[in-house]
């Protein structure tokens, strides 16, 4: 089977699974070392975008999964005749910002930099799967810590949290 | 000068904070303590309704503008610089503005890329990864076999409509077949034999109803005392005798 073969059986398991694929599944499917198939995938997804197909393989932590591109959102929405889901609140956002930049992190830490509380904003990510609890902190108390899911990479198309666009940090 | 700030259309006290310093148009280093106390109690008191949820971060933070205002006013104890920056609540103040800046920026980033990245479109798994059962393909299935199938099901349905249109010859017959003409066959039978059973008068071509009309006959000719029935066993013959008394 030469690479092309494999790309192709690749697809058609995106296709069917419709959920993210995790490359080690893949890795046993096809018999092949876990950096083969990293490397097989990167091609092509680069292949999928050289050739300007209707869909993209999106990757996020190891994981891949077939989706429409967000050039073609318009005429996709008129087709399917819906408007998008209402986006997440500001609130929402920021302390989305707070997880996904000092994770693993507790609530009352999220709290202490936003200054208000945010019990209710965080129910409501976890609620979206953008964020979830990350065991609990060794400190009194033994805090939840809370953290990012791959649903947050997918939904702001980041590969990884390291894609995340660098912070104004403060001079200290 | 005052004017009037909605609180709800911000995120919490810090929110409001960075917004009046943004108004008053100075870097967040170089705000003057006092003065931003001043606007941030103004802001409070222009609140025409006072949701003391709300609020009380609100008020919380009105404390600790106050209390970094009275330090000030206090002659310093200790000069050395070092301790001076970490215990300075009005740097602290300063230090927490910034870094909830620069998360209020970075959620702005995401919301960006959140509209953009929401026009992606994703697809439900395959149903048969949930149901996927061989037997419901089996595998000798073909094109040949399901019109073979199909040919089949064409006969049974055309044996179906031959079959309805001999019923309705069959129910014409039914008027043929009358209660009296049964009473009569079975007195008739009588005047040539004393006795006979009921199976007797019925060859292999009978049909239901001939038996069902000549058994209500039966009963008819009982009910005017015409004849005596004897039936031995539950389901058995019927023997048939004319009524002596009535000659």
């Amino acid at each position: 089977m030469d690479e092309r073969d494999l790309m192709s059986i690749v697809e058609s398991i995106l296709f069917v699974s419709g959920e993210p694929v995790d490359a080690k599944e893949i890795a046993q499917l096809l018999k092949m070392d876990i950096r083969s198939v990293r490397k097989l995938m990167k091609k092509m997804i680069s292949t999928f975008d050289f050739e300007r197909r209707g869909l993209q393989i999106i990757m996020a932590n190891d994981t891949f999964q077939l989706a429409t591109r967000p050039e073609h959102s318009t005429y996709i929405e008129t087709y399917i005749g819906q408007e998008r889901t209402k986006g997440i609140s500001q609130a929402g956002l920021e302390t989305l910002a707070v997880i996904a930049y000092r994770q693993p992190v507790t609530k009352s830490e999220i709290e202490s930099i936003r200054g208000v509380k945010c019990d209710y904003v965080i129910n409501s990510l976890i609620n979206r799967g953008l964020i979830q609890e990350a065991g609990r902190m060794d400190a009194p108390g033994r805090p939840i810590l809370y953290c990012t899911t791959d649903l947050f990479l997918r939904s702001f198309g980041l590969t990884s949290l390291e894609e995340l666009p660098p912070l104004d940090e403060i001079s200290k | 000068m005052s004017y009037i700030v909605k609180i709800d259309q911000f995120e919490g006290p810090l929110d409001l904070l960075l917004h009046l310093i943004s108004k008053s148009k100075v870097r967040i280093e170089d705000v003057s303590i006092t003065q931003i106390t001043e606007q941030y109690l103004e802001a409070l008191d222009s609140l025409e309704q006072f949701n003391i949820e709300i609020a009380s971060e609100f008020l919380v933070m009105a404390a600790t503008l106050l209390h970094i205002k009275s330090c000030m006013l206090i002659p310093k104890t200790k000069p050395s610089l070092e301790n001076d920056e970490d215990n300075d609540p009005g740097q602290e103040l300063i230090t927490r503005l910034k870094e909830y800046k620069m998360f209020k920026e970075a959620g702005a980033k995401l919301r960006e890329r959140e509209r953009y990245f929401s026009g992606v479109f994703y697809k439900h798994p395959e149903k048969i990864l949930a149901e996927f059962d061989r037997e419901v393909f089996p595998e000798h299935i073909n094109a040949e076999l399901l019109k073979e199938i199909f040919i089949q099901l064409i006969n049974i349905k055309k044996n179906n409509v031959e079959q309805k249109l001999e019923t309705k010859l069959y129910e014409i017959e039914r008027d043929t077949v009358t209660i009296q003409e049964k009473a009569s066959l079975i007195l008739d039978i009588l005047d040539k034999k004393n006795e006979f059973t009921f199976f007797s008068i019925f060859d292999q071509h009978h049909s239901h109803l001939d038996i069902i009309i000549t058994f209500l006959a039966l009963l008819e000719l009982l009910k005017e005392n015409k004849l005596d029935v004897w039936q031995n066993t539950v389901y058995g013959d019927i023997r048939i005798k004319r009524r002596i008394n009535y000659g």
